[in-house]
């Protein structure tokens, strides 16, 4: 999804920052900072949260945080739908996710594939 | 009645967001299709609970899942199935198998259940990390209401794709009641429809949070104050996390 949202803009993302983490340097605008504020949250330190929610609120607004705050909590409950139910992860984004995609970002490595390798 | 979930927020919470939280618990609170609304806010306290299980954190630092024997730190409402499939689902989702799943079913829990209880923690596992990701507490739980599961399972629901029964959206009948946006709907879209009410109060709460679904696949327009290309950088980042290939 993000690789085609990407060349819809335009754009190219190097797809294995998805599992390094995204840098400065990443073409999409704040990158770096949406992807500080998803780990912290993933990872629940709550004062690494709170730089990155100040941070956001910064370069984003308030709308803007908002918003990425509800797409990092919408994520916590499809990756649980996803892994808890077993569907098929070849079909993720319509099929659109290739082996080589998959490889490039480093998702080959994940548990499931590797488990089913 | 609790307040709302976003009471005290120090920005301001578009309404939607607001009001599909405020549904969400009250669909939780109501009796399902399996389960009672005692049984499913029970499921939402345990949901909470396993954030702070021991033993959840022991699995989730072991290199495999399976090397870790113990009990978990449960509130003692749920059956032994029960908290194994909760307390899995919610600290370590990336390293479950179809075994594991089929171990849960065989120690007592029917698909049914199975599948209801697992759209239970993922609807609050959006709430409690929306609301947290905002620097706010966990909102109280709300008081179950009383009534009994309709007992309702889909004719067209087929195992086949997943570990799970799935009904394919040609399988749907009208009794099923509105499950899918399109025909062409994700698999994603379809994990929860052994159970369609299930899938309904998901999908109402998720789409909210991320997008509907008739702009998902709409990779040129945004609906948020975040581009969309801004919004796939987190979606990647959290589920690779999570080590979900999906």
């Amino acid at each position: 999804m993000l690789r085609e949202s990407m060349q819809m803009s335009g754009g190219q993302v190097d797809v294995a920052q998805v599992t390094r983490g995204f840098g400065e340097t990443a073409e999409v605008a704040h990158a770096a900072a949406l992807a500080e504020f998803a780990e912290a949250v993933v990872l629940r330190d709550a004062e690494r949260a709170a730089a990155a929610r100040a941070r956001l609120h910064t370069v984003l607004g308030p709308e803007g945080l908002v918003d990425a705050a509800a797409t990092v909590a919408a994520f916590h409950g499809f990756v649980r739908l996803a892994d808890a139910i077993g569907i098929p992860y070849t079909t993720a984004a319509r099929g659109r996710d290739v082996p080589e995609l998959r490889e490039a970002a480093g998702i080959n490595a994940f548990h499931r594939v590797r488990g089913e390798a | 009645m609790p307040a709302s979930a976003f009471q005290g927020c120090d920005v301001p919470v578009r309404s939607d967001l607001v009001d599909a939280h405020e549904r969400a618990w009250a669909a939780i609170a109501a009796p399902g299709t399996w389960l009672t609304g005692a049984r499913r806010v029970a499921i939402a306290a345990e949901t909470r609970r396993a954030r702070e299980c021991a033993l959840c954190a022991e699995i989730k630092a072991a290199l495999s899942p399976n090397a870790v024997r113990g009990a978990h730190d449960t509130l003692g409402a749920l059956s032994g199935a029960e908290v194994e499939l909760v307390h899995r689902v919610v600290a370590d989702p990336g390293r479950l198998s179809e075994r594991w799943a089929q171990s849960v079913l065989a120690r007592g829990l029917a698909e049914g259940e199975y599948v209801e209880i697992v759209g239970v923690v993922a609807m609050v596992m959006i709430m409690d990390t929306c609301t947290r990701a905002l620097g706010l507490p966990d909102r109280a739980l709300p008081a179950s209401q009383d009534g009994a599961p309709t007992g309702y399972r889909p004719p067209g629901a087929k195992k086949r794709a997943a570990w799970l029964p799935l009904v394919e959206p040609e399988d749907a009948v009208a009794a099923d009641g509105p499950m899918y946006p399109s025909p062409k709907a994700g698999y994603i879209y379809r994990a929860l429809s052994l159970v369609p009410q299930s899938l309904r109060d998901y999908w109402a709460l998720a789409s909210c949070h991320y997008l509907p679904g008739d702009v998902v696949y709409q990779f040129d327009r945004t609906i948020r104050a975040i581009s969309r290309p801004q919004t796939e950088v987190i979606a990647a980042r959290v589920s690779a996390l999570h080590q979900c290939v999906y």
